[in-house]
């Protein structure tokens, strides 16, 4: 409409502009933070091993932040969205002391020119545009690959130069060799689960890094998160963390995994907007974890006998 | 008779002379008694009746003698009048055979009595049917007036009638029979009341029906049948039996005895509902009558007979439109007969929800629970003894099998619910991890201040909890009140922890109350403990003994603070000690009625806890040894209370103590024993078990049981071994018979398909899956060297299947690269002015191979077949189990150097070939045998699981492969089929390599239509591939096109012609499948 202001409703970043402004909540089961800066400082590649949604990522964002520098965070999935700024200038500084960090959620078709680059069409040439990681290494980011042994082998055998002493990114493709920026930290995850033995981490791979388990953390603990992060009552936390409790007991014995904080977390957040518990529990914890009927109906008296 | 000339009275004793003395005798005792009742008219008629009996033949003189004795017996009975009747009876029997007449006279005085006179030519007539001149006829005749005497006094005169006319069929058949009948007759009758005229009318129309030979079994079964109906059902029974005589059915007698067994065990008022039922069923089909009662106390156990009639509705309705379903479900032996029953029944069963229970109960406790029948346990015969209650011993959480007591499912499933939390919570919060150092939440601590009781002998305390009981002199009423004090913790504390079953849980609480004693009717020490229990119940408005007022209160404070979140274990020992101190000192007497007052105990009134050193003193004295108190003399022996319901048994000590053993068991196995329990020490401990001696009046002699039961639980005693490979129990359970149950460890249930009734037998069929014994890895390498080249061919096929994974695909809009070629073509489009396209890219797909197999392999006899000489298969296997197992024996007898190649040679080397193969493809495979005998004995050989790895054991057991016993496919396919959805791949084969069709002992309906086992195996593969596994089979049997039609319909199968084709064929085939 003619006269109106336009109003951009939505952001648009660089990868490695990304910062997370707002501190996120992360409540330390044990020494993992105080590990996961030293590792930092003594540039040591870190592999989180922990279950599905036990704060994996949240720890890292959480770190990110702690350690005052813009978090960056792209999926593979949106390389045919519109192009994401200009090729970054080398000497790329942000005025706070920030560490990027570039998460990238792996899959079984993630390449390594994913991850390094590739060259696009434009106009009568060609135009080589970075992958994240290669902005990641550029900028001093921490680079977070989440469920490494999703991707393909290729890629695990192109961040080996990167995670020892050389620190070194090859780009075979341009024929340059990239040192990392000084910030640059490597970061894995990997749930050692449920991966077949087929999707195992590779030894040469994984005796790179340091790793820092995580579990769901214990009751008490998750009580105060599922409350904090849900926005229930003390009680109803209480109660939630008390069937995450019970329903990991059943890991092995019906159930693959057990109920991540996450889901937890969701049904707290349905309960919180006026869901009767059960039905909350049912969609976000039941029926999430399994289709076995009979587990299911088991896990439902559970949720039963914990919430009227 | 010459009626001419009747002889003067003088001359009859002359002509008496003729014959032996004895004639005379008779008659001149009988003259003399008569002749003063008789006119001469008629002496002389009656003497010369006697004399004309004597005169008929040569032997008749002793029917005259017979006649002169009982004359004098049966005149006042027939008077003058009637009396020529009887005597003229004799005549014309005296005319056929003496010795009839002599029966008939020798019974008159006892058979006249109960005949009309005018029925006595007709009784005659009865006898002279029998008669037809051959010595067993006449046999009968006479025994027929023996039993008269009897039958008289017993039946009807038409009955009577009826009964001959029954015998006169039968003699028909055999005399001997008939003999034996009449006996029966004679003894049997007067017992059955009023019920002889529709036996005899029963035995009527089995005398005509097929099955005569049963009339003799039917009276023994009828005189044991129907004193146990209600009496006036008894007439519609023996009608019913009598309408399925007529129909023809064969075992009456059985009948007779389950179908009255069946009806004893329900209660006398459904009597007569059931038998309308089954009159009505009788229209429909009489076959199906007999299973109909006999499923009738299992069916009423659970519904009730209104609700049973909805269950035999349906039961008709299928009987008219499918016969075989219908009687399969009087049988109760369908799917369909069970789950009707399961929507029309209230009870909750413990198999239906042991699934369920034993998830919820894992939950919770965070650890292995099983679940298990109470039965169980008791049936272990370690200090557990009541079947029904809830228990549990520390790893299993023991429920009662059934649970009825409520009118809903939904409340009876809520009880099992609640009774098993609260065992659970035995677990959960900690019942059994007592600790006598640890210290109280919320008391101060007394157990270290206690002197220490010395323990047994030289060694240590055995449990903590051992050690705590022995403080007290009064071990029972510490049990008592410890584990009334814990059970009331664990309910509060479960009411808290989970607020979801608080309301059902109360609702228990509630009914529980129902059945406690009234506190007023015990004598006092017992009101205080029964006080307790209600304290726990959280019941506080109690009627309350006013002389112990403040003990009562003071049993408050301690249930209440044991209610509290923090309260542990621990804290209910403390309690214990403080309660015990209060409860031993008073005397257990009764009190009168005045001195009880209702009182709220819900509220502190007085004081806090005693201070330290005066409680100290009060508990010490309670315990010391010299404080067991003499009984005052109005004083009642203390006695338990009753257990409450929903908490079941609790038996702290015990549970301890088996945990304790089986740690020691394994620790021994781990070579580092400590202290080993004696079984003389754990003997001793036992008799002074608190748990024991609480439940047992005599416990000396079941201690020895119970030590040993015990130390066998906890592992430590050696086990029986397991049985090896190849020698199966064998077991004998009758075909006939229900559907079975799985209590062993690694026993699975299996339904069975039975297609005449178009519906799964459930439970029908028990898989024991055992592991393949080890035998040498000679068998492999030498199979390897044989084939080598073979070998290296199947490998190299299997090699080049897998790069085909590889593909490039091109003309894509994003991808790893540039498609050069799509580049140039979409750079010449533009610049000629045309859109160009944007697919320049390409990108290898990975096609990723996710393969999971099932090898099932048949080891059934028939595959130690030589090859070579082309014998008949096993196929003519004897079908009697006996003869069976000979055939067997011999077969296995065989010289076990074998010069000949048998087929399950050529099936092991070609799974050796296969699984060299398969190990280059990386493809997830288990292998496996079965074999076995009879339905609860299939057994299922894991030569290697699915998720196995490959290894030498695998190398050793393919040796171990070998013959067994038959081949009951069905469960074997079933079983594989669970084995291969429990893992995760794209393609699932489940492929069956066999030798024969399928057959076992029972495998088949009524032994004879061996199409059953094809349709049960066919509906087996077909469940198979409807849970996305490709089933495939491959036999050797040449003669296996004609049922593999039928087995395999809708499903790959490859007969093969060669059978040494097989290791080329195998692999192939296998490539092709999942490819």
């Amino acid at each position: 409409m003619p006269g109106t202001k336009r109003q951009t409703l939505y952001r648009e970043l660089r990868i490695e502009e990304y910062v997370v402004r707002d501190e996120p909540f992360y409540l330390p089961q044990g020494d993992e933070v105080q590990l996961f800066e030293t590792a930092y400082y003594q540039k040591i590649p870190v592999l989180l091993k922990g279950p599905t949604g036990c704060g994996k990522t949240r720890f890292v964002e959480y770190m990110a932040y702690r350690l005052s520098r813009p978090l960056v965070v792209v999926k593979p999935a949106e390389k045919d969205g519109p192009p994401v700024g200009e090729e970054p200038a080398e000497e790329d500084t942000p005025s706070r002391r920030s560490i990027p960090l570039v998460t990238v959620a792996c899959h079984e078709d993630l390449t390594a020119s994913d991850l390094v680059g590739r060259y696009l069409i434009e106009g009568e040439g060609t135009r080589w545009i970075d992958g994240p990681l290669t902005r990641a290494v550029r900028s001093g980011a921490i680079c977070y690959l989440d469920e490494i042994v999703e991707a393909r082998k290729d890629t695990t055998v192109l961040i080996h130069p990167l995670t020892d002493h050389r620190r070194i990114l090859p780009i075979e493709k341009r024929g340059i060799l990239l040192e990392a920026h000084d910030g640059f930290l490597l970061v894995i995850s990997y749930n050692p689960g449920y991966q077949s033995a087929l999707k195992d981490l590779k030894h040469s791979t994984r005796q790179r890094f340091i790793a820092i388990e995580f579990t769901y953390p214990p009751k008490e603990l998750e009580a105060k998160i599922i409350e904090h992060e849900a926005g229930v009552s003390p009680e109803v936390a209480w109660r939630l963390a008390k069937l995450g409790e019970k329903v990991r007991n059943l890991k092995e014995h019906g159930l693959q995994e057990g109920v991540s904080t996450r889901l937890l977390i969701y049904a707290g957040k349905l309960i919180a907007r006026g869901i009767p518990p059960r039905r909350a529990c049912q969609v976000a914890v039941v029926w999430a974890l399994t289709d076995d009927a009979p587990v299911q109906r088991s896990i439902e008296e559970v949720v039963a006998s914990i919430f009227e | 008779m010459d009626k001419t000339a009747p002889l003067p009275l003088n001359l009859i004793l002359q002509e008496l002379h003729r014959y032996p003395p004895t004639v005379r005798e008779e008659y001149t005792r009988a003259l003399e008694e008569i002749a003063s009742t008789a006119s001469p008219k008629h002496l002389e008629w009656w003497a010369n009746h006697g004399l004309a009996i004597a005169q008929q033949t040569a032997r008749s003189w002793e029917a005259a003698a017979e006649f002169f004795r009982t004359s004098p017996v049966v005149l006042p009975i027939l008077s003058w009048e009637h009396f020529p009747l009887w005597a003229q009876g004799g005549y014309d029997l005296c005319q056929q055979s003496p010795a009839l007449a002599v029966a008939y006279f020798r019974v008159g005085p006892a058979c006249v009595p109960h005949l009309r006179p005018s029925r006595i030519p007709q009784w005659v007539g009865l006898g002279q049917r029998f008669y037809k001149g051959t010595w067993k006829s006449t046999a009968l005749a006479v025994r027929f007036f023996e039993a008269s005497p009897a039958l008289l006094a017993s039946l009807a005169f038409p009955d009577l009638e009826r009964f001959v006319a029954f015998l006169e069929r039968l003699t028909t058949r055999s005399y001997d029979l008939a003999t034996e009948c009449l006996a029966l007759g004679e003894e049997v009758f007067p017992k059955m009341g009023e019920h002889r005229e529709a036996f005899v009318a029963l035995l009527s129309a089995l005398s005509e029906s097929a099955s005569w030979r049963e009339v003799k079994a039917c009276f023994e079964s009828a005189a044991r049948a129907l004193p146990r109906l209600e009496k006036g059902q008894r007439t519609r029974f023996l009608r019913l039996a009598e309408y399925l005589a007529r129909s023809g059915y064969t075992s009456l007698s059985t009948f007779l005895v389950e179908a009255s067994e069946a009806l004893a065990q329900v209660d006398t008022s459904a009597h007569a509902t059931l038998l309308s039922m089954a009159e009505a069923l009788l229209a429909v089909s009489p076959e199906a009558l007999p299973d109909f009662l006999k499923s009738a106390p299992a069916v009423l156990e659970r519904i009730t007979l209104a609700q049973m009639e909805m269950w035999f509705a349906e039961g008709v309705r299928l009987l008219r439109s499918h016969r075989e379903a219908g009687l399969g479900y009087f049988r109760r032996e369908t799917s369909r007969s069970a789950q009707v029953l399961e929507a029309l029944s209230s009870a909750v069963e413990l198999a239906r929800v042991k699934d369920l229970m034993r998830l919820y109960c894992r939950a919770l406790a965070g650890s292995q629970v099983e679940i298990a029948s109470s039965q169980e346990l008791v049936q272990k015969g370690i200090g557990w003894v009541d079947k029904e209650k809830p228990t549990t011993e520390g790893s299993t959480v023991y429920l009662p099998p059934v649970v009825n007591r409520y009118p809903s499912k939904e409340q009876n499933f809520a009880w099992y619910k609640v009774v098993a939390t609260h065992q659970v919570a035995h677990l959960e919060f900690g019942s059994f991890a007592f600790s006598y150092q640890r210290p109280s939440a919320l008391f101060k601590d007394l157990r270290p201040r206690l002197a220490p009781a010395q323990p047994p002998g030289e060694g240590a305390w055995l449990t903590d909890m051992h050690r705590f009981f022995a403080l007290f002199p009064e071990k029972r009423l510490a049990l008592d009140i410890f584990t009334v004090l814990e059970d009331g913790r664990l309910d509060a504390r479960v009411q808290r922890e989970y607020a979801g079953i608080r309301s059902a849980y109360q609702r228990v609480q509630q009914d529980s109350l129902a059945e406690r004693p009234a506190l007023e009717d015990l004598p006092a020490r017992e009101a205080l403990v029964e006080l307790l229990v209600r304290l726990t119940l959280q019941r506080y408005r109690l009627p309350t003994p006013t002389p112990y007022l403040k003990e009562a209160r003071a049993l408050a404070r301690l249930a209440r603070l044991l209610a509290r979140p923090e309260a542990t274990v621990e804290d209910t020992a403390e309690a214990t000690l403080r309660a015990y101190a209060i409860i031993s000192r008073i005397p257990n007497q009764q009190l009168p009625q005045e001195q009880w007052q209702e009182q709220d105990l819900s509220q502190d009134q007085e004081e806090q806890e005693q201070q330290g050193d005066d409680l100290l003193q009060q508990v010490l004295q309670s315990v010391s040894p010299q404080q067991r108190r003499e009984q005052q003399a109005q004083e009642q022996p203390y006695q338990s209370p009753k257990d409450v319901d929903y908490r079941g048994e609790f038996k702290p000590e015990l549970v301890q103590l088996l945990a304790k053993l089986k740690q020691t068991g394994e620790q021994r196995q781990g070579q580092t024993s400590p202290a080993p329990i004696t079984r003389e020490l754990l003997e001793q401990l036992l008799r002074e078990s608190a748990d024991l001696e609480a439940e047992q009046g005599d416990i000396s002699q079941a201690v020895g049981m119970f030590a040993n039961n015990i130390m066998r639980e906890a592992g430590i005693a050696q086990p029986p071994p397991v049985p090896a490979f190849g020698q199966g129990p064998l077991v004998h359970i009758d075909d006939e018979g229900g559907p079975l149950e799985a209590t062993e460890p690694n026993t699975y249930l299996y339904d069975e398909w039975d297609f005449r009734a178009g519906d799964y037998k459930p439970r029908w069929c028990l898989v024991r899956e055992k592991p393949m014994a080890e035998g040498d890895t000679a068998f492999w390498e030498q199979t390897l060297q044989t084939y080598a080249s073979l070998v290296h061919q199947v490998r190299k096929q299997f090699e080049l299947a897998v790069p085909e994974a590889f593909r490039k695909i091109k003309r894509l809009k994003d991808g790893e690269e540039f498609d050069l070629d799509a580049v140039l073509e979409a750079m010449v489009d533009k610049r000629a002015g045309l859109t160009p396209s944007e697919k320049i890219y390409w990108r290898r797909n990975k096609v990723e191979r996710d393969v999971a197999v099932a090898f099932v392999l048949d080891m059934s006899a028939s595959t130690a077949e030589a090859i070579e000489e082309g014998k008949q298969d096993a196929w003519d296997a004897p079908d009697d189990p006996v003869e069976y197992m000979l055939w067997l024996r011999s077969r296995r007898g065989e010289p076990s150097r074998r010069t000949y190649k048998r087929i399950i040679d050529l099936e092991k080397e070609s799974l050796v070939i296969l699984i060299q193969a398969l190990q280059t493809l990386g493809d997830q495979y288990g292998i496996y045998g079965f074999s076995g005998y009879g339905r609860e004995n299939v057994e299922f050989y894991a030569i290697k699981d699915i998720t196995e790895p490959f290894s030498d054991a695998l190398k050793r057991r393919i040796d171990k492969i070998s013959p067994l016993h038959a081949t009951r496919m069905g469960p074997a396919i079933r079983h594989a089929t669970a084995k291969l959805e429990a893992v995760q791949a794209k393609t699932k084969v489940l492929f069956l390599l066999s030798d024969g069709r399928p057959q076992d002992r029972g495998y088949s309906r009524e032994g004879v239509e061996k199409e059953y086992a094809v349709h049960d195996t066919h509906k087996a593969l077909l469940e198979a591939k409807q849970k996305s596994i490709v089933p495939f089979c491959l036999t050797v049997d040449k003669n296996g096109h004609d049922y593999l039609k039928t087995m395999c319909a809708d499903i790959g199968y490859e007969v093969l012609a060669d059978i040494y084709s097989l290791p080329q064929r195998l692999p192939l085939l296998y490539r092709r499948l999942t490819v």
